[in-house]
């Protein structure tokens, strides 16, 4: 009966439907499951300590810790922003596992954004635009005599280019040019910025708010983002890793994205310097081990120059800095 | 299947097989916590661990 009804099926209605068994059996579906088994909410934490301890530090201590907190108020809402891009490309890929995960994805880039705005306005006493501007760290200069590196905006400068190309090519474009586009928005976004470049800036917060034996809850709110982020920065190297299998040619796109942006990753930039009184070599040193993990999640082969510069004491030049 | 990680810090060759993938992800956080004073998540361990045959077990 079974057999003779599955003859007779009309292939129209078939594609109504997107569940597989490999599919859930698959890592991007288990990555769903594990989000909405983790799920946490901001409404849970209490700030009160923080507050507290807020009013007991002195200004350089508060200019140091609000450059780094600030940074990632502005970063959270801008990945949250850019999202959309990489849903449509996989909608358009006919990937339902890869858009049902990044359904969870979306939803905690705007649930890590809200913790830092109610950090914020609790602890600090700053929401509106125009208060926490002021203690956004602006890159005043940038000094390398050598002329070789230039410390560009990524985050409001890569995944908008990105971005625009990935939609472009998924409204427009072949399936090869969506996979293409998908690579390079993946390995800015998910390798480069969540995967690399942030990662030493969530350990400088943790050691920082340890050693002051203060913060409980903006230490407790960077623990429950990062396991977050494990989640988003794997997904997106396991898609790259998927798409360069197909297309070996791919590969060439992380290293562009790597190498156009290799100058903030070759130095700590400025507000990941903002903390008095840190091991800056350490946050440094953990650079080049996040970068291979990346390109071994990827399957891709590390650029050995960038791993060099990242660990040449004599390259460290952003310079300049100042608030607002 | 047993389980090799192996550390990729700067510096470090380190390397271990584990039984499976719970012990793999205990033995490299431990590992990353005691030798480099950093952490390791658990999703960027599983994802790099490599399947070890029993026969090539050490």
């Amino acid at each position: 009966m079974a057999t003779t009804e599955r003859q007779s099926l009309d292939p129209d209605v078939v594609r109504k439907f997107h569940f597989t068994r490999e599919m859930i059996e698959g890592p991007a579906y288990r990555k769903y499951e594990k989000a909405i088994r983790k799920f946490w909410s901001v409404e849970d934490l209490d700030f009160a300590q923080d507050a507290e301890d807020w009013n007991r530090i002195d200004d350089e201590q508060k200019r140091g810790l609000l450059g780094v907190t600030v940074r990632f108020l502005a970063g959270e809402q801008n990945v949250t922003d850019e999202l959309v891009p990489m849903l449509a490309a996989s909608h358009a890929l006919k990937r339902f596992d890869w858009t049902v995960y990044l359904s969870t994805f979306l939803m905690e880039e705007a649930k890590h954004a809200e913790f830092f705005m109610r950090w914020h306005d609790r602890v600090v006493g700053v929401l509106e635009p125009e208060e926490v501007a002021q203690h956004f760290l602006v890159r005043g200069k940038t000094v390398d005599p050598s002329g070789r590196f230039e410390v560009r905006d990524v985050l409001h400068e890569a995944l908008p280019y990105y971005g625009r190309r990935l939609m472009e090519a998924t409204m427009g474009g072949t399936k090869a040019e969506i996979e293409r586009a998908f690579v390079a928005f993946s390995a800015a976004y998910n390798a480069f910025v969540e995967g690399v470049l942030t990662m030493p800036s969530y350990e400088i917060v943790i050691d920082t708010t340890t050693g002051w034996n203060a913060f409980p809850t903006l230490r407790q709110g960077f623990k429950l983002i990062l396991m977050d982020e494990g989640r988003h920065i794997t997904f997106g190297t396991y898609a790259c890793r998927v798409l360069i299998e197909k297309d070996p040619s791919y590969e060439e796109e992380v290293h562009k994205v790597f190498d156009a942006y290799r100058g903030n990753i070759v130095g700590l930039v400025e507000y990941q310097k903002a903390v008095p009184g840190l091991d800056l070599n350490k946050y440094q040193t953990m650079k080049v081990r996040h970068y291979r993990n990346r390109c071994r999640e990827m399957g891709v082969t590390p650029d050995e120059t960038l791993i060099e510069q990242i660990l040449d004491p004599s390259i460290d030049f952003v310079v300049g800095v100042e608030a607002g | 299947m047993a389980k090799r990680w192996t550390c990729v810090e700067a510096g470090c060759d380190y390397e271990f097989v584990a039984s499976d993938v719970g012990s793999a992800v205990e033995d490299a956080q431990r590992h990353i916590a005691e030798a480099h004073a950093s952490f390791e998540l658990e999703e960027m361990i599983e994802d790099v661990l490599e399947d070890v045959p029993a026969a090539h077990r050490g």
